[in-house]
């Protein structure tokens, strides 16, 4: 009965999204009231039809109903109750269904959150995300139904929760990734909506400045937590693996980047106009294109149930209509936008310039090793795949230019730049990084050039932006006192840096002074690893719900020490017949000790991974203090809505000198 | 007016990844084009898997229309096609099985032929029995000779005994109507 | 020439040079890492007429014949044979196999051709689920009839 229940309310939601497709934009079109009140309504409807939708289906997951095909695949009598609730995304139907609950959320975020817009603006942003909607809800219904049963005959047991899922990170991690993609629609809208109005201003770009922002954290923080959980889950100790899916949501992240700080010119010097609105156009086709590559099976075939090519032409179509829609809207309206500043070559403006064409090419490089191995395919020239080493190698080119243009940006100015001042500031920089990579490097052996480019770079860009606060902070002549002055939007911009130029140093670190060993072992047996003394104590049997497995356990001593113990998990999860690595990790703020299991050898002995990864936590830190930041810059005070209504300020005077 | 040729090109990229895109999704792996398309079933004699008595050969597939299925209860996705296979029992399509048992890791411990049969008569019990009888290849060595690449998958073959279709994945309704019936009515009459 | 043409014409000669260098990069570190699938009788009986060269980087996919895997008693080092429809190749590797490696199942290996029918792997993947087999093998392997490793003809001549 839920079931139905569940899909009726879908297809409620899909006539909300219709009808919100419709009427407002027909209001502000024609410039009529009532129509254009009818958006935030019908927004609110999608998002309660689709909620319920969404519950329906977790009580279903919850109730162990297995005649729900959907249910039966993903779900098992012996999976604990809460991996029973995030099943509903384990599989692609519920997946799905949990992406246009977060489309309809953010959809209901802007009705509720941008009383400060005008209500024709409002009314088309709302009517642009409905037509999206539209093409979601159809998709799921007729395509990728979470709610189909298995009538008359179902099976007792379900196949259980691919074991990959199970687990905290796994949990977590698709929904904020999902609020990453889903939130590029916004930005997309609110894009689309200014090119149909004719209206591409410094307030558009201010009214999509947060939603970019929250977009982005969403995705830098799902996209870290994916790399935190391949790293702990998949037992090869790598934490990037550039595979398909992988690339999927980067590229939308890299693009994302480059918007925000286009956006952020856009906002203050009105140039770029055409340029944002491209990029808007672009992270959330990306965003589309990615969730194509990996849903339709068209790079990672799965050779199992339904995986039907109707679907992948369904959301190829929807590609077609949405992306090659938009592009040819923009390719119609954008030449009329007229930028009007004015800037020397050597200003802001121009580092932005750089650091936006290196982020597109960045999204050009993961794009063509995502898709090269299929046109070359296509093109009959047989298979291939394009290995990590061609993405690191690519990586290395771009990031010196772009930590040069990052590190110059902050301490430019807007429109002209002396380049006298900026010499001295950037030699200053440069000449203390080095210093400390030398300090920082004392007494190491077998220096690595990467290491130390990678660290150089970092420390630099800590540098600059420690430069650029005290040159702001003289300017306002406060001393001391002078950072409150400072916006929250400029202490999202140090904050992001910052935590890149961390993410850098780990990085650097990992690649260039991890210590990796696949050893053989028989217990009792111990080795040293960079002064890290591992004693392997055996191998115990283990017995979780669903699965059995095997232990293995280890303590790690420092100059005789004992300092840590581990246990090594691999589990044979019997429902889905499939061996999971659990690996064990002592982590610490400038090194993780890292053990694997391996498989049984002859004569009692067993093959481990035992790793040393210096600063491998700093990635993932850098990225959740590169979210701060954002999140400090959507907290800044002319991002209020309510304040927008006199949005016939100028800019200018608006509170915040900075990006 | 010139300008708009560059604003065009983000649409003209798209479309030529969309064109990639396309024809990728419709160069499927798993339209496989067997190699023993209309020749005849390899040979091979092997027994029933509920009673190690009775001996099959290729001379099964003599005089009938008959579709083969490969399958194990092990395999979700065939537990997912039974019932809809049973439909087709039910409007006279003769359907045998060629089963074969994953269990040969001993991560997983093997099973005994006993428990083979009980696991078998419960899933059917369950989900619809469509076979007149279950193939039991034991060492997969038959299911290697027909080109299987996993299960379920689905032979169809003619009254002389040769394999006139390959189906990879499961059989459905759709799959049915647009890829087995037409077939399936020319042979039969 | 005005100046402020003048500096539209660099900014745009400058993105220009810029996108230049990079594709011509990408170019560059493509033809380096780019590696061919081959099955194990595409890499001994040549693929369209082409035999892959002793030290190019490839990747191999073919099911592990079983009772051919061979590991070394005081290391991780192992070798195995990989088969499709007609000759054998070995491959060797040092390390710790992948959880889902067994004796008859579809693996890929990555690594450099160090014989005509020999192979150092850097990295060997498994899929353990019979309802799953590597996208390339299965592409592979369509029209050929499958050989099972106990019949299969294990001389270099196919």
């Amino acid at each position: 009965m839920l079931a139905e229940l569940g899909h009726f309310s879908l297809v409620l939601a899909l006539l909300m999204a219709i009808l919100l497709a419709i009427y407002p934009m027909w209001g502000a079109q024609r410039g009529q009231q009532v129509l254009m009140q009818t958006a935030k309504p019908l927004t609110v409807g999608l998002f309660l039809f689709t909620l319920f939708a969404y519950v329906c289906l977790t009580q279903s997951f919850i109730d162990n109903d297995f005649s729900i095909a959907y249910v039966a695949h993903n779900s098992n009598t012996l999976l604990p109750w809460y991996y029973r609730m995030t099943a509903v995304w384990g599989g692609h139907e519920g997946s799905f269904l949990l992406w246009v609950l977060i489309f309809a959320l953010w959809a209901v975020a802007v009705a509720v959150f941008s009383r400060g817009i005008p209500l024709d603006i409002l009314a088309r942003v709302l009517a642009i995300l409905g037509m999206v909607g539209v093409g979601f809800y159809l998709y799921i219904l007729l395509a990728s139904n979470p709610f189909e049963r298995l009538l008359p005959f179902y099976p007792v047991d379900g196949r259980d929760l691919n074991p990959l899922l199970q687990d905290f990170g796994m949990i977590i991690h698709p929904p904020l990734l999902y609020m990453g993609y889903v939130g590029f629609s916004v930005v997309f809208a609110f894009a689309i909506a200014a090119l149909v109005a004719g209206k591409l201003d410094a307030t558009w770009a201010r009214w999509s400045r947060p939603w970019t922002l929250a977009a982005w954290v969403f995705l830098t923080l799902g996209i870290a937590l994916g790399s935190w959980w391949a790293y702990k889950e998949l037992g090869w100790g790598g934490w990037w693996f550039w595979d398909p899916v992988e690339n999927a949501s980067f590229m939308p992240w890299l693009v994302g980047t480059a918007l925000l700080h286009s956006l952020a010119v856009t906002e203050k010097r009105k140039v770029f106009k055409s340029w944002t609105v491209l990029l808007a156009i672009a992270a959330f086709s990306l965003s589309l294109l990615g969730t194509f590559l990996v849903r339709s099976g068209i790079l990672v075939s799965v050779h199992s149930f339904a995986s039907d090519p109707t679907r992948g032409l369904f959301i190829l179509g929807l590609l077609v209509l949405v992306i090659g829609g938009s592009l040819l809207l923009y390719a119609l309206r954008a030449p009329q936008l007229r930028s009007a500043g004015r800037y020397e070559l050597l200003s802001r403006e121009t580092m932005l310039i750089g650091n936006n064409i290196l982020l597109c090419s960045a999204t050009l490089v993961v794009l063509m090793g995502t898709l090269l191995p299929l046109v070359h395919k296509e093109l009959g020239l047989g298979s291939i795949s394009i290995g990590a080493p061609f993405f690191d190698q690519m990586f290395v080119y771009l990031i010196v230019p772009f930590v040069l243009l990052l590190v110059m940006g902050p301490l430019s100015r807007w429109k002209n730049q002396s380049l006298a001042a900026l010499r001295n500031q950037l030699l200053a920089g440069l000449g203390l990084s080095l210093l400390a990579v030398l300090l920082l490097n004392l007494g190491r052996d077998g220096l690595s050039y990467m290491a130390v480019l990678g660290m150089a770079l970092s420390v630099w860009i800590a540098i600059a932006t420690v430069q650029e606060v005290r040159q702001r902070l003289s300017a306002v002549n406060h001393g001391l006192a002078g950072l409150k002055a400072l916006t929250p939007s400029h202490w999202g911009m140090v904050l992001g840096h910052l935590g890149f130029a961390a993410t850098i140093m780990g990085i650097a670190m990992v690649t260039s002074y991890s210590v990796e060993r696949d050893v053989r072992m028989s217990p009792g047996e111990q080795i040293e690893l960079q002064g890290y003394e591992f004693r392997f104590l055996g191998v115990e049997a283990l017995t979780g719900p669903n699965y059995t497995g095997h232990v293995a356990k280890l303590d790690v001593f420092v100059e005789g020490k004992k300092i840590s113990h581990l246990q090594a998990q691999k589990r044979f999860y019997t429902v889905q017949r499939n061996v999971m690595t659990e690996a064990a990790v002592d982590p610490g703020f400038t090194r993780d000790l890292y053990v694997a299991l391996g498989e049984q050898l002859s004569n009692g002995d067993w093959a481990l991974r035992v790793y040393v990864k210096p600063y491998i936590r700093w990635i993932w830190g850098g990225a959740a203090i590169m979210a701060l930041g954002g999140l400090l810059s959507m907290s800044d005070k002319r991002y209020r809505m309510a304040r927008l209504v006199k949005a016939s300020e100028p800019v200018s005077k608006l509170a915040g000198e900075s990006v | 007016m010139k300008r708009i040729g560059l604003f065009l090109l983000p649409l003209g990229l798209f479309l030529l990844i969309t064109l990639f895109l396309l024809q990728g999704l419709f160069s499927n792996p798993r339209d496989i084009e067997s190699s023993l398309l209309d020749k005849p079933v390899p040979s091979f004699s092997l027994p029933d898997v509920m009673d190690a008595s009775v001996q099959y050969g290729p001379e099964v597939f003599q005089d009938q229309v008959t579709l083969l299925n490969v399958w194990g209860t092990w395999c979700v996705t065939c537990a997912v096609e039974l019932p809809f296979l049973t439909q087709l029992r039910e409007q006279g399509v003769r359907i045998v099985g060629l089963y074969y048992e994953q269990e040969l890791d001993p991560d997983f411990g093997g099973k005994t032929i006993q428990q083979i049969r009980a696991d078998i008569n419960k899933t059917v019990s369950q989900l619809g029995n469509p076979y007149v009888f279950n193939i039991f290849d034991h060492s997969r060595d038959t299911s290697m000779d027909f080109g299987v690449t996993g299960a379920p998958e689905t032979f169809l073959i003619d009254q002389q005994g040769r394999v006139r279709l390959h189906h990879v994945g499961d059989l459905n309704e759709r799959v049915w109507q647009n890829k087995f019936l037409p077939l399936y009515q020319e042979l039969s009459q | 020439m005005n100046p402020r043409r003048k500096q539209r014409l660099m900014a745009f000669s400058a993105i220009i040079l810029v996108i230049g260098g990079a594709i011509g990069l990408m170019l560059y570190a493509l033809g380096q890492n780019i590696d061919l699938f081959y099955t194990p009788s595409e890499l001994v009986e040549g693929k369209n007429g082409v035999k892959p060269q002793v030290g190019q980087r490839l990747r191999i996919g073919g099911m592990v014949v079983p009772g051919s895997v061979q590991r070394d008693d005081d290391s991780l080092a192992v070798s195995f044979d990989l088969v499709d429809t007609g000759p054998v190749v070995r491959v060797s590797y040092q390390g710790i196999l992948p959880d889902l490696f067994r004796e008859g199942q579809g693996i890929v290996a990555t690594g450099v051709l160090t014989a005509l029918n020999h192979i150092e792997a850097e990295e060997v993947l498994a899929k353990h689920d019979e309802e799953y087999m590597p996208p390339e093998l299965a592409e592979a392997m369509k029209g050929i009839k499958h050989v099972k490793p106990s019949e299969a003809n294990y001389g270099n001549k196919g």
